[in-house]
């Protein structure tokens, strides 16, 4: 049969990070904005961080699969390292880590992104 | 990296990310890289770099075909503060699935999370 369509799928494209990661400091802002750290707090703020960047990024209405990583440190004075290794297709796929502080504390933000075929 | 076609929507029940095997992999590793070992600002950012990409390779080689990986490493030193790590995943609850461990010691705190997410 000749002449097969092809029906051209607009979306496709790698993961945009530029775009997440405006999304995702917009939403750490809204959460945390001015608040100093809290422990009666911080559960309460890392689910509602991780929530709302997981709902902003499903209005996007691209075909991922979202993983969305949040940890929020208080500022002593330590250390602190994330690394990440992925297995995945870099056509398609992509991550956004964003840092976020304030006077107290510290936000680590991260957002990985697979493409669903 | 995964181009065949097999049509298949669901893993076969053996072939399923197994969080429990995971989370010995996971385990192992970290505790053999990790134990007695005193923070170094240094050291540390390569240390978890390349745990990240040892325990890619050992869940890669533990056999889940056509699952896409991604292994978060966090490493922090022990200074008496409070820390709250958090994770949300918008997937297919039937074939996704993920593993975590935490280990401390007196000056340091590691936790790795490894994420596993099915290629139709």
């Amino acid at each position: 049969m000749t002449g097969m369509e092809e029906y051209p799928n607009g979306n496709e494209g790698s993961f945009n990070s530029e775009e997440a990661d405006g999304l995702v400091k917009e939403c750490i802002e809204a959460v945390v904005g001015g608040d100093d750290y809290s422990l009666n707090h911080v559960n309460k703020w890392t689910a509602s961080i991780v929530e709302r960047c997981l709902t902003q990024l499903v209005k996007q209405g691209k075909p991922y699969k979202y993983i969305v990583t949040c940890a929020v440190m208080q500022k002593t004075g330590a250390g602190l390292h994330t690394a990440n290794s992925c297995y995945w297709d870099t056509a398609v796929d992509g991550s956004c880590t964003v840092r976020w502080e304030n006077r107290t504390m510290y936000c680590v933000v991260s957002v990985f992104a697979v493409a669903i075929p | 990296m995964e181009g065949s076609d097999t049509y298949l929507i669901r893993p076969n029940h053996q072939y399923k990310f197994k969080s429990a095997i995971v989370k010995e992999c996971i385990r192992e590793i970290v505790r053999e890289r990790l134990s007695g070992m005193l923070y170094d600002s240094e050291e540390v950012s390569e240390l978890s770099r390349s745990l990240a990409d040892d325990i890619k390779d050992k869940v890669k080689n533990a056999g889940f075909d056509r699952y896409k990986l991604v292994v978060q490493v966090v490493i922090g030193e022990q200074r008496g503060q409070g820390v709250k790590m958090s994770s949300r995943c918008l997937w297919d609850a039937d074939t996704d699935n993920y593993a975590e461990d935490v280990f401390m010691n007196d000056s340091l705190f590691c936790v790795v999370a490894v994420f596993g997410s099915y290629y139709y």
